[in-house]
């Protein structure tokens, strides 16, 4: 599979050759265009993740492409805000990712959304963490531009700008200030403070600090 | 009439400088930056007013056009769409017509025809969307959500999800179809999509307004039953 | 109060700018609430109702009052954070929107800003509100300008690219596209043309005819614009 990235830094595109018969998971929603001979195949997804979809945000359904007819495909693959992507290489390492910035994977690399303990690590926003396991390449999306930091030692970082870390950091959430109501005024969510050795890619652009300012000046929904 | 496109590809915007009195730029409702203040800006109200509110408060984007005409040479108008991303511009002659995405189109010079009416128009987006044409003679300015993408078309063509489709020309074979059944569109994922045959470019944006709404659609406030509002 | 220049860098720009600033013993720098990305764990943070320093009574309960009304009808924050490091550190951050990130060191001088571009500001700055008029009601971004001045470094944001626009007579400009410009200018907000009707029919927001000699900062991108398209799209 060869992953090309156009269009950096902030309207990513990846751009994606598949061989006859190969094969390639993306989050539902993803494709921008394709070659016809490349088929799709919704992925069933299971109860636990639908009930995640339920809780807003994206879902986690994803959809199967394949190259078929005996000629490659292409396909050409987006992440749904503005900003850059990254293709990480899962095998020698694992990763941490937050969930909505997962892009695509090779259909070898495992995807556990059921990563224990985060339950409050994005404050209730319909965001989860995923862990990589398996051979293979995952493409993930940033809302801004991909900034990637070698911690070495100790290093904060809002939770909100988070993409994706390096299994080998230690870390643990803390509220940015000291005290609920202090953290509250701040305006500030929650951090990460991570610990160790590793590399640890961050996006300029906080989505759901986003969101709201947006949000607030839409007109209002009925549910 | 010079155009130049500034703030590339970002958040790139356009700036119009007229050569003579009476030439006439027509643009989107709203995509007004700056212009010399002699500049005359003439509200277009296509379809009537009726039609306009409505389409204005049910917050659709109509083709409202609002004409900016130069009362002396070298005036200039700089205009910027709704959405972060790229302008491109056109060129439109008599056999070389441009399909464009209603949403997409930008402002042109006032000698192209802009054609809403045409059969087809209808059935190939949502949210009031519609298929224009734009054909004549004169610079007609676009704009993509994201980067805009060209894909030549030969062979056994190309498949595009129709909320990324910016632009097309003019003679391209297209069908609209629907993939993956109906779980796809429950889950916001891909609904529709074209399918381009012939020969032919087409131009694709690397950004997908509806999937960007669906995205920002929790953040919205909920209305609350006693006032309908804030 | 000692003033040298914070050590500040510009990242990850033109599009998704961030700023980062090296604080030095005895450098504060005070920054739009919620506007952080990252700090080293041993920059301190103290959050303060935004009213200029060594406000009195009155003049804190005046800037709560102003700022309760901005949070109504504009959303922004009634709160600014102020980031200080005895060792040395380092801190990030970044505004809401996309855009870019620019500094402008005032000596003494003033200059006008879009409340919503406010990032952050260090040194003897005192930043002030000024009124838009009657008809800056209309326009959320054009109800407040903030005046600053003083000596010290302004940051400031802009939603899409910066454009400096030369006044030489009269321009007008969208209220929804500016983002500073320099105080000598006269400006009056108007409605586009054609009254009410006129408002409603163009599509266009309110616009600022400027008069004078000066500069206009202008952004290419509109918070406004993008609300109304988006709108259509919603489900």
């Amino acid at each position: 599979m060869q992953i090309d990235l156009q269009h950096r830094p902030s309207a990513a595109m990846a751009h994606v050759v598949l061989a006859s018969g190969e094969s390639l998971m993306a989050e539902s929603g993803a494709m921008v265009g394709m070659t016809p001979n490349v088929a799709i195949q919704t992925g069933s997804g299971g109860l636990m993740k639908g009930l995640k979809r339920l809780f807003g945000g994206e879902s986690f359904f994803r959809n199967t492409f394949t190259a078929e007819g005996g000629t490659p495909g292409e396909l050409y693959l987006a992440a749904t805000l503005p900003g850059d992507l990254v293709v990480l290489d899962v095998g020698p390492r694992g990763y941490f990712l937050q969930s909505h910035a997962y892009v695509a994977s090779s259909t070898a690399v495992d995807v556990d959304t059921r990563v224990g303990g985060f339950k409050t690590f994005f404050a209730g926003e319909g965001l989860f963490v995923l862990k990589t396991r398996g051979q293979g390449q995952l493409i993930a999306g940033a809302f801004g531009a991909i900034e990637e930091v070698q911690v070495r030692g100790e290093y904060i970082v809002d939770t909100g700008h988070l993409v994706a870390w390096e299994d080998s950091l230690q870390f643990r959430i803390a509220k940015a200030a000291d005290g609920w109501i202090a953290s509250w005024l701040s305006g500030e969510g929650l951090v990460c403070h991570f610990s160790g050795n590793g590399t640890l890619w961050m996006q300029t652009r906080n989505p759901s600090e986003y969101g709201q300012q947006l949000g607030r000046r839409l007109p209002p929904r009925e549910s | 009439m010079q155009t130049e496109v500034l703030q590339q590809p970002d958040f790139s915007m356009v700036k119009v400088t007229f050569a003579r009195p009476g030439e006439a730029l027509v643009a989107t409702a709203g995509t007004m930056v700056s212009r010399d203040t002699s500049v005359q800006m003439k509200t277009g109200l296509r379809g009537g007013l009726l039609a306009s509110a409505k389409r204005k408060l049910l917050g659709g984007e109509s083709l409202f056009l609002n004409t900016f005409t130069a009362t002396l040479p070298g005036e200039s108008v700089y205009l910027a769409p709704a959405a972060e991303g790229d302008v491109a511009e056109f060129n439109v002659r008599p056999g070389e017509s441009l399909m464009i995405h209603s949403g997409a189109f930008l402002a042109s010079e006032s000698t192209v025809k802009l054609d809403t009416r045409w059969g087809g128009a209808k059935g190939f987006f949502g949210a009031g969307m519609f298929l224009l044409k734009a054909e004549g003679e004169g610079k007609v300015m676009v704009s993509s959500y994201g980067a805009l993408h060209p894909v030549d078309i030969r062979g056994a063509g190309f498949i595009c999800d129709n909320e990324n489709i910016v632009a097309f020309t003019d003679g391209l074979e297209y069908q609209v179809r629907r993939i993956g059944g109906m779980k796809s569109l429950l889950l916001s994922g891909e609904g529709l999509v074209c399918h381009f045959q012939g020969r032919g470019r087409l131009w694709m944006q690397t950004r997908n307004p509806s999937r960007f709404a669906a995205w920002v659609h929790p953040f919205r406030r909920v209305r609350s039953r006693s006032s309908g509002g804030d | 109060m000692v003033l040298s220049p914070m050590r500040h860098e510009i990242v990850s720009g033109p599009s998704f700018a961030v700023l980062k600033v090296g604080l030095q013993r005895g450098d504060v720098l005070t920054a739009e609430a919620g506007s952080m990305v990252s700090r080293f764990p041993r920059v301190k943070m103290r959050t303060r109702l935004n009213a200029p320093r060594g406000a009195g009574f009155l003049g804190v309960l005046g800037a709560f009052v102003t700022a309760l009304i901005r949070k109504t009808v504009a959303g922004e924050s009634l709160m600014v954070n102020d980031f200080s490091c005895d060792e040395g550190g380092e801190v990030t951050l970044a505004p809401a929107f996309s855009g870019s990130v620019a500094v402008r060191r005032l000596n003494g001088g003033r200059i006008l800003l879009t409340r919503g571009s406010f990032l952050a500001c260090t040194g003897d700055l005192t930043l002030r509100m000024r009124w838009g008029g009657l008809r800056g009601l209309l326009a959320r971004e054009g109800l407040f300008f903030m005046e600053v001045s003083g000596t010290g470094e302004l940051f400031y944001t802009s939603y899409g690219g910066t454009l400096e626009v030369p006044v030489n007579g009269t321009l007008t400009v969208d209220n929804g596209h500016i983002v500073a410009f320099d105080p000598e200018l006269d400006f009056r907000i108007r409605t586009p043309g054609g009254g009410l009707l006129g408002l409603l029919a163009s599509g266009e927001g309110l616009v600022v005819e400027f008069s004078g000699r000066g500069t206009v900062v202008l952004q290419s991108r509109n918070v406004s614009s993008l609300t109304s398209w988006l709108a259509a799209w919603l489900p």
